[in-house]
C-alpha cells in the first residue's frame, strides 16, 4: 500500500540575522491513509516548521514531500495553493478564523475559493457545522464564541473540502483541559467515522496515547517512531 | 474565486470600516467633483463664447480690406480690382462698399444724430444676399425701387438714447452733413435723404455690427465720395471653403496689398485656445484625484499591514496570490466606483451653483459688466457623457493604480510569516 503522505530527507534552515538556525535536519516518514499521527517534541524542536512544510505553506531546502501522489517540488506557488485548497486542511493553535465573518462564512470560505455555487456551499457548511456540534452557533462571529467553539469551527473549515489530510498545530494548546479533551475526542471521532487522516503536532499525552503513529522530534530530527495499533 | 464573491467580500470589508472607507472615498469624490465641475463649466464657457461669436460673425462672409496692418499705406480698391475679386471661383457673391471718410451728423428738424459709418451699398447684394439676417426692420422695409435718396438707418443711430423716442421714422427726410475728401482738400457737403427703414439691433459682437451704420445706395455714395471702393464682402457657399477662397483673393494682389478677414479661422483659433483652457482647468482638477489616489495607497498599505494575519489565513486555506491581489484591488475599484457615482452628480450640481453665482455677481457689478449683457454672459454648464466617461475611467484607473502597490504587497506575503504576525 502506498503512503498518503511521504516525507523524504527534509531539511530546513532559517536565517536569523547572520546566524543560520537549522530547524529540520533529515526528516523521513510516511503517513498511511486513515492514520492518526501525533508529532511530539519540546518547543523549538521543529514541529511547526515540519507542519508548514507538509502543508505546502513553506518549501524545504532539501528533500521531497508528496501528498496523494503529488510531489510538491514540481509545483509552483499557484499549484501549491490549489493543493492546500483541495487536499489539505489546517487547524491552528490560535484558531485563525477570519474575525469579521460568522461561523458559517468561515467554514464556507474554502468552498468559495473553490468556486462552488453559494447555495451549495452554504448547505455543505451548515452540514459540517452540525457535524462538529455547532448547529446553534452558525451566525456567531469568532469574538462571540468560546475557544472550544472557535476550534470546532476551525476543524469544520479544515474538513469542508474533503481534504486527504488534516494538519493540526497544537489544536488544544490554547484550550483548557476539558475543552481540549472534547476537541481531541472530535478529531478521534472524525478519524474513526470518516477515516479522516490527521497529523497533529501536540504536547498533549491524551492525543499521543491513541495515535497510530507517534513521531518524537528533537533538534530537528526524529528521535524515535512509535507505531501504534492500526485499528482498521 | 468568482469576481462577484470577491466584490461582495470587499464591500463587506469596507462596511466594517465605515469611517475609513468614507474618508478614502471622499478624496475620490472631491477629485471627480472638481473635474466634472470645471470641465462642464469650461465646456459651457467655450460653447457660449463660440455661439456668441457665431452670432456676431457671418461665418460664410469674408471681408476684404485694402492695405495691411503690417505695411500701412492704404490705397482703396479701383473698379478693375473689384471686378477681379468678383471673378474668383467658389464664391456666391461679392459686393463692394463705398464709405464716408468720417462719421457724419444727420439732422431731422431740430434733432440730430451721429452715424459712425455711412455705407454706400448695392442693397440687393449687400442686404439681400450677403447679410440677410442683419436686415430686420423695426419700422419700414426694404424699398422695392431704390432711389438716389434712399436711406436705411442702424439701430444705435436711430436710438442714441434708449429712453428717448426714435430719431427718425420712415418717410422722414434727413439732412446729412458730411466731409468729402478730394485730392487736395476737405470740403463739406450737405445732402437730403428719405428714410425708408429703421433697423433692429444687429447685436454687439463680431466685426460686422451695423448698429452705428446708415446705408445709402452705392451710386449715390460714388457720386458723393468718388468711385473708390473701401471694402469688399465676399460670401462663400460653405464656410469650409473660406480658406481657399481667401487664398484665391490674396493671389490676385501683391503681398500686403489687402487683408482678408476669415471669421472661421478666427473662431477656430479662439476655439482651440478655449479648448486648451478647458484641458488646463481639468488637469488642475485632476491633481485632486491624484492626491486622493495617494490617500488610497496610504490607507490600503495600512490596511494590508493590519490584515496580514488574515491574508496568511486565506493563503493557508488555499487562496492564490492572484485571488488576494484581486480582493484588495476590488476594494480600490469599489472606492473608485462609489466616488464616481457620488462625484459626477455633485460636480454638475456645483457647476450649476457656480454658474448661478457668477451670473448674479456679474449682474450686480457696476461698470462694464453691469448691464443686461450680464444675463447673456451667463455660462450654463454643459453635461457631456464623454467627460463623465473620462472622469469615471480616470477615477477608477487612479484607484487601481494606487491600489496596485499595497495589493501586490498583500499578495506576495509569505504565508508562514503572515500567520505568525501579531
Amino acid at each position: 500500500m502506498t503512503a498518503l503522505l511521504e516525507a523524504k530527507g527534509l531539511k530546513k534552515t532559517y536565517r536569523m540575522g547572520k546566524v543560520l538556525v537549522p530547524a529540520l535536519r533529515e526528516i523521513t516518514f510516511d503517513v498511511a491513509d486513515g492514520e492518526f499521527v501525533a508529532v511530539f517534541g519540546p518547543s523549538g524542536s521543529g514541529k511547526s516548521t515540519l507542519l508548514h512544510l507538509l502543508g505546502g505553506l513553506d518549501r524545504p531546502d532539501e528533500g521531497e514531500i508528496s501528498v496523494d501522489g503529488i510531489s510538491f517540488s514540481t509545483l509552483n506557488d499557484n499549484d501549491l495553493a490549489e493543493v492546500r485548497l483541495r487536499k489539505i486542511g489546517f487547524v491552528f493553535q490560535f484558531f485563525n478564523l477570519l474575525p469579521r465573518l460568522d461561523a458559517l462564512r468561515n467554514v464556507e470560505l474554502p468552498l468559495t475559493l473553490a468556486d462552488l455555487p453559494e447555495k451549495e456551499s452554504i448547505k455543505k457548511a451548515e452540514d459540517m457545522l452540525k457535524l462538529v456540534g455547532l448547529e446553534d452557533r452558525m451566525s456567531h462571529r469568532p469574538s462571540e464564541m468560546s475557544g472550544g467553539e472557535q476550534q470546532r469551527v476551525a476543524i469544520a473549515r479544515a474538513l469542508i473540502n474533503d481534504p486527504k489530510i488534516v494538519l493540526a498545530d497544537e489544536p488544544t494548546g490554547n484550550l483548557d483541559t476539558a475543552t481540549g479533551g472534547e476537541i481531541v475526542q472530535l478529531m478521534k471521532r472524525l478519524n474513526k467515522e470518516k477515516g479522516q487522516t490527521f497529523v497533529v503536532v501536540t504536547h498533549d499525552p491524551a492525543i499521543a496515547e491513541t495515535a497510530d503513529q507517534i513521531l518524537y522530534l528533537k533538534d530537528g530530527m526524529i528521535q524515535k517512531t512509535k507505531k501504534g495499533r492500526r485499528r482498521l | 474565486m468568482r469576481l462577484r464573491r470577491i466584490f461582495s467580500m470587499a464591500w463587506e470589508n469596507m462596511k466594517q470600516r465605515r469611517l475609513r472607507a468614507f474618508l478614502t472615498t471622499l478624496g475620490v469624490v472631491i477629485g471627480i467633483t472638481a473635474i466634472i465641475a470645471l470641465a462642464s463649466l469650461g465646456e459651457g464657457f467655450r460653447v457660449s463664447i463660440t455661439q456668441r461669436m457665431e452670432q456676431g460673425f457671418e461665418l460664410d462672409v469674408l471681408t476684404v480690406i485694402p492695405g495691411s496692418f503690417l505695411v500701412g499705406g492704404i490705397e482703396k480698391f479701383n473698379d478693375t480690382e473689384v471686378a477681379k475679386v468678383r471673378e474668383v471661383s467658389n464664391i456666391s457673391v461679392a459686393t463692394q462698399v463705398t464709405r464716408a471718410p468720417r462719421s457724419v451728423i444727420l439732422y431731422n428738424g431740430d434733432k440730430n444724430a451721429t452715424a459712425l459709418v455711412v455705407a454706400g451699398v448695392n442693397f440687393t447684394e449687400f442686404a439681400g444676399e450677403v447679410f440677410p439676417k442683419r436686415f430686420r426692420f423695426e419700422e419700414g422695409e426694404m424699398p422695392e425701387q431704390i432711389e438716389n435718396d434712399t436711406l436705411i438707418i442702424g439701430y444705435k443711430v436711430n436710438h442714441p438714447n434708449e429712453t428717448e423716442p426714435a430719431f427718425v421714422h420712415p418717410n422722414d427726410t434727413v439732412t446729412m452733413n458730411t466731409i468729402v475728401l478730394n485730392d487736395t482738400s476737405q470740403i463739406f457737403g450737405s445732402y437730403n435723404f428719405t428714410v425708408t427703414g429703421t433697423l433692429e439691433k444687429t447685436g454687439t459682437a463680431g466685426l460686422t455690427s451695423f448698429d452705428y451704420w446708415v446705408f445709402i445706395s452705392l451710386e449715390t455714395a460714388r457720386n458723393i465720395y468718388g468711385n473708390a471702393t473701401d471694402l469688399i464682402y465676399v460670401k462663400v457657399p460653405d464656410p469650409e471653403l473660406s480658406e481657399s477662397v481667401a487664398e484665391g483673393i490674396e493671389d490676385l494682389f501683391p503681398p500686403y496689398r489687402i487683408t482678408v478677414v476669415v471669421p472661421l479661422a478666427f473662431i477656430q483659433q479662439v476655439n482651440s485656445i478655449l479648448n486648451m483652457v478647458e484641458i488646463f482647468l481639468t488637469s488642475i482638477a485632476s491633481i485632486a484625484l491624484l492626491v486622493a489616489g495617494i490617500g488610497i495607497m496610504n490607507i490600503m498599505t495600512v490596511s494590508v499591514m493590519e490584515r496580514t494575519r488574515e491574508i496568511g489565513i486565506l493563503k493557508a486555506v488555499g487562496a492564490k496570490s492572484r485571488t488576494i491581489l484581486t480582493m484588495f484591488l476590488a476594494e480600490a475599484v469599489l472606492i473608485g466606483i462609489v466616488g464616481s457615482v457620488i462625484g459626477v452628480p455633485t460636480g454638475y450640481g456645483i457647476a450649476h451653483v457656480l454658474s448661478y453665482v457668477i451670473t448674479r455677481f456679474a449682474a450686480f457689478q457696476p461698470g462694464w459688466f453691469g448691464d443686461p449683457e450680464a444675463e447673456r454672459a451667463a455660462i450654463a454648464p454643459i453635461f457631456s457623457w464623454s467627460w463623465v466617461i473620462i472622469a469615471v475611467i480616470f477615477g477608477i484607473a487612479i484607484c487601481i493604480l494606487f491600489g496596485l502597490y499595497p495589493a501586490r504587497k498583500a499578495a506576495k506575503l509569505d504565508p508562514v510569516e503572515a500567520l505568525r504576525y501579531e
